[in-house]
């Protein structure tokens, strides 16, 4: 096994916690159930490393198997990545778009290589017909850096791509022409969306909204609001799991004064939560 | 969501009548138009609003009768709400708008698996989708009822041209614009169902997963039509080209075997490309599955 591959294997286990270590090796599948009885998980976090990376080299990984744990350790921290969303579009009058994630998978990596003959690139499906994407990129001289990839999670035939940040700005033109011509569209932008949560992000795209509706009632005689001769001061924290909806929904049910501020009703409908404030 | 039932200020027929009042009053200020033209306008709308008034008392009256059949938990006082806005705007396609949208809500369109409730903004719409006598997900659409017509929430997976199908029909004809992504909603929950079924029930016909994406209207895999043998002879790739169908537009399906000359292979793969134009996915497997069987009990025997 390459030693700069033993190395990123041994980097990224190290990433691992503890309580997620099984967990996680078992979705990698690489090391096979009956070899991982045979390591003591009780030692030392360095120790276990070392013998895991131990069983790597015996069974010959390759950076293709780092990579796919690569994707499987962000999948697992997701939160960990700032995630930007691109929006693609197509002509209009297209054909219906019989989209084939082989040949997406094919046809993305293909643009890539042609552009950059240093590039590691894997592929992970996912739950909803969704894909992982992992990109390392190198330059025309250099090896791909394994330690800086860009992750894109895409979910096939829709319009959006979820990518998390990259540093090296110059290669997001590639990045972007990869996706749209792989996924039969025409036009790619770049949305002033940007969140550490995938599921918000898809939530604002996607538009999908669950029929939640509760009504609360609570009997207010006797209790600590009724019959105050001062004001209650108080700091209220709201949490919800949709929590942009449920303040949109305080108006209407006539708790809260219309309108709410534009800053919160427009972040579903445009679909933006980052904005630039300058100065006039 | 739920019917208006404001008993503080009576009901619509109280509101149209208050409405009207505060026409009549605002007439004395108005400045500019002459007297006469402004009166006999704002006569001709107050004409218009209590024939207005007049058919959906009839329509409250009807709906009513019918829910007090259906529902026992129905309130008793049930009115619609017309926005003050809409009413007074005097945009008579509005009031249009919100009659035939209403029309259709109290039509019974259970057959189509169509359904709505009014809402203080419009309508929503439930649609349930079926296959083979299987009910299967419910989508919403909630409409506001403005000039234009918009669609306020859904739940529409985003896969599902929507934009497109509201583009075409929502602001022209709000009943096709329903029946169509109906159509649309129901083939996509067939197709959805054929694949979930193909890979619950007949895994062991398949070599590895089966390829398919977000509308399930391709669909690509390796499978074999005898449960012991170890050869997974057949590749199959399933296109449907058109969206509103649960039965592909196009077939191809490979024989990767070794014995490739031979005639009965050919003739197999034919007779397996009839078979999946026309009969649902899990059904073609149902069918190899028993024909195994047989098979089966013929050697037996």
């Amino acid at each position: 096994m390459d030693e700069t591959v033993a190395e990123f294997i041994k980097r990224t286990i190290l990433k691992i916690p503890m309580t997620e270590m099984m967990t996680i090796l078992k979705a990698w599948d690489f090391l096979p159930e009956n070899q991982l009885q045979t390591v003591n998980f009780r030692q030392r976090k360095e120790s276990l490393v070392q013998d895991l990376v131990l069983l790597c080299e015996n069974k010959r990984a390759s950076l293709r198997d780092a990579a796919l744990l690569d994707i499987i350790y962000t999948q697992f921290h997701r939160h960990q990545k700032v995630w930007d969303v691109f929006q693609m579009s197509k002509e209009p009058g297209e054909d219906v778009d019989l989209f084939d994630m082989e040949q997406f998978k094919s046809s993305f990596e293909k643009i890539l290589r042609r552009a950059l003959k240093n590039v590691t690139v894997s592929f992970r499906d996912a739950e909803e017909n969704a894909v992982w994407i992992r990109i390392a990129w190198g330059t025309q001289y250099r090896k791909p850096n394994q330690y800086k990839p860009v992750f894109v999670v895409y979910y096939s035939q829709t319009p959006y791509a979820f990518t998390s940040f990259c540093h090296l700005k110059s290669n997001t033109p590639l990045l972007s022409q990869a996706l749209t011509v792989a996924s039969n569209h025409h036009k790619i932008v770049k949305m002033d969306l940007r969140s550490r949560y995938l599921d918000s992000l898809k939530a604002i795209v996607f538009k999908q909204y669950n029929q939640l509706e509760t009504k609360f009632k609570s009997d207010f005689h006797g209790g600590i609001l009724a019959e105050r001769k001062e004001p209650l001061r108080c700091l209220i924290k709201f949490s919800s799991p949709h929590l942009l909806e449920a303040l949109k929904s305080l108006a209407p049910a006539g708790i809260a004064d219309a309108p709410l501020s534009p800053l919160l009703t427009c972040i579903p409908n445009k679909g933006m939560n980052y904005f630039k404030i300058r100065d006039k | 969501m739920e019917w208006a039932n404001d008993k503080s200020k009576g009901g619509v027929l109280a509101h149209l009548e208050r409405l009207e009042t505060q026409m009549s009053r605002s007439c004395k200020n108005l400045e500019d138009p002459p007297r006469e033209t402004a009166e006999s306008d704002l006569g001709t709308k107050i004409r218009k609003l209590r024939c207005l008034r007049d058919k959906l008392r009839a329509e409250v009256k009807q709906r009513q009768a019918r829910i007090k059949a259906s529902t026992a938990n129905a309130e008793p006082d049930q009115t619609l709400e017309i926005s003050e806005q809409e009413a007074v705007g005097g945009k008579e396609e509005n009031m249009k708008a919100i009659l035939q949208a209403y029309r259709f809500t109290g039509i019974n369109l259970f057959a189509s698996g169509l359904s709505g409730k009014r809402t203080s903004r419009g309508v929503c719409v439930c649609i349930s989708t079926a296959f083979e006598g299987n009910l299967l997900d419910s989508y919403f659409v909630d409409l506001v009822i403005q000039k234009p017509l918009r669609i306020h929430h859904h739940s529409v997976p985003v896969f599902i041209p929507l934009e497109e199908i509201s583009a075409k029909y929502l602001q022209t004809n709000i009943q096709h614009f329903l029946f169509c992504l109906c159509e649309y909603l129901n083939a996509y929950a067939g197709r959805k169902y054929q694949a979930d079924q193909l890979q619950r029930d007949f895994a062991a016909f398949l070599a590895g997963p089966l390829q398919r994406n977000s509308l399930c209207n391709l669909l690509s895999f390796t499978y074999k039509v005898e449960p012991q043998s170890r050869s997974f002879p057949f590749c199959a790739r399933l296109l449907y080209k058109d969206l509103t169908t649960t039965l592909p537009t196009d077939v191809t399906i490979t024989y990767q075997g070794t014995d490739a000359s031979s005639t009965s292979w050919e003739e197999q793969r034919a007779s397996h490309e009839n078979l999946f134009f026309t009969k649902p996915l899990h059904q073609v497997f149902t069918s190899f599955a028993r024909n195994g069987e047989r098979l089966d009990m013929s050697l037996v025997s």
